[in-house]
């Protein structure tokens, strides 16, 4: 596996139109992506149409990676989470949320040190701690994109209850992950 | 629960919200106002972008999934778009009769092996890969026999330029590409793989360079990468 500064050189080149490089990301990176789809859409074809649309918009859209603060994967992965996302709720619900665009913010902010793979222990430690009904909401919320209707009807608790529930916890999480 | 009250200040409702929107979660009216919030307020983003590297920490709980080939060939055709590619344009384009074109499609996907070099393609093949330039007048498909430690690949348009061969390479992880043996003649080819090999295959590429004869001369490709196509599932 290509490590973040061999993702990094690989969108570089694919920006500057180097289709041999877009090639070798695709290469490198599909796999993960195309797992993280699976989970949330519900058809392997959607899946790979979903695939398709965020590998289009990473060669059309390689050049403002380097604004973004975001991590090489943290970009990529959020690209097709959003994607599978937007083509679930369409199919399933019908509605449209919009979905943060990990593209659109430009301007970089003090804060947005991407953090390292070695922070994940950390992460996964800070779910401990949650209620392990919440902090399983969470990861599905995450994972399987999945509302919060979904959510509470999963769960058999009232909307307003999950939703609570998450709040609380994503409080929790980030005092938790500040530590 | 501690005695205090949760949100009492605007900043920890501040990193809920951004949370709640990095997961996606909030209804789109609230997805709405907050994007709109987000456009002059960088602190804002910057905790939105800190939900988001946290929680992509959660996908390392996901098994990667090798795509299949046709997405890879899909995605190109989307963005390079010119004549249309894979086989069945392929084949309209150097004037092959379709009926033909489709048997030979199916004599490859079936592992019916109706050609006259006695080179057999995988009956179950692990690994495909369509190796292709980019003006498509080069196309070799490429298929992995795990059981033989074998590349079984089918140049189907385009050549070795004269007097010069075509060399097959692997490009997998960050390490230099390494040969995998130069295309014969004949359309169809069988390429063992060394045993080191054959665990790396997973989530690399093929590429095709233009070469002396005899191959490169070098550990690495000298002449013009002329076409690649990473390795997917059948």
């Amino acid at each position: 596996m290509a490590d973040r500064a061999d993702i990094e050189t690989l969108i570089a080149r694919t920006a500057s139109g180097d289709r041999v490089a877009f090639s070798a990301l695709y290469a490198a990176t599909s796999a993960k992506l195309f797992g993280v789809i699976l989970r949330i859409v519900s058809t392997r074809s959607e899946a790979e149409e979903t695939l398709q649309e965020v590998y289009v918009r990473v060669w059309h859209t390689a050049g403002r990676y380097d604004a973004d603060c975001l991590s090489p994967m943290t970009w990529l992965i959020t690209s097709a989470r959003n994607a599978a996302i937007d083509r679930r709720r369409r199919t399933i619900h019908g509605i449209e949320a919009p979905l943060p665009d990990p593209l659109s913010d430009t301007a970089p902010g003090p804060e947005a040190q991407a953090i390292d793979a070695s922070d994940r222990p950390r992460l996964t430690a800070c779910f401990d701690e949650l209620a392990p009904d919440r902090a399983g909401a969470m990861r599905r919320a995450y994972l399987e994109g999945k509302t919060y209707a979904e959510l509470a009807a999963q769960y058999g608790v009232p909307l307003n209850t999950m939703r609570t529930w998450l709040r609380q916890s994503l409080l929790r999480l980030r005092e938790c992950l500040a530590r | 629960m501690s005695g205090r009250p949760y949100w009492d200040e605007d900043r920890d409702e501040d990193k809920v919200l951004a949370g709640e929107y990095a997961l996606g979660l909030l209804p789109p009216d609230e997805a709405a106002g907050f994007a709109a919030r987000l456009g002059e307020n960088a602190a804002l983003r910057a905790l939105v972008r800190q939900w988001t590297e946290d929680f992509t920490g959660l996908s390392d709980l996901v098994e990667p999934q090798v795509p299949p080939v046709r997405v890879h060939q899909a995605i190109e055709a989307r963005i390079f778009s010119g004549p249309a590619r894979g086989p069945l344009g392929l084949f309209r384009r150097v004037g092959v009769p379709m009926l033909t074109a489709a048997a030979l499609i199916l004599a490859l996907f079936l592992g019916i092996d109706h050609g006259p070099s006695g080179v057999h393609p995988p009956v179950a093949p692990v690994y495909r890969a369509e190796i292709e330039a980019t003006d498509g007048g080069l196309y070799v498909a490429a298929a992995y026999d795990a059981g033989a430690g074998e590349f079984y690949v089918e140049r189907r348009a385009g050549a070795a330029r004269p007097g010069r061969v075509l060399e097959l390479w692997l490009i997998e992880g960050d390490g230099p590409p390494v040969s995998l043996g130069v295309l014969p003649e004949a359309a169809r080819a069988r390429l063992p793989v060394a045993e080191p090999l054959r665990a790396r295959l997973e989530g690399g590429i093929l590429a095709l360079s233009d070469e002396p004869s005899g191959g490169s001369p070098d550990r690495s490709p000298t002449g013009d990468v002329l076409a690649v196509g990473p390795l997917g599932t059948p």
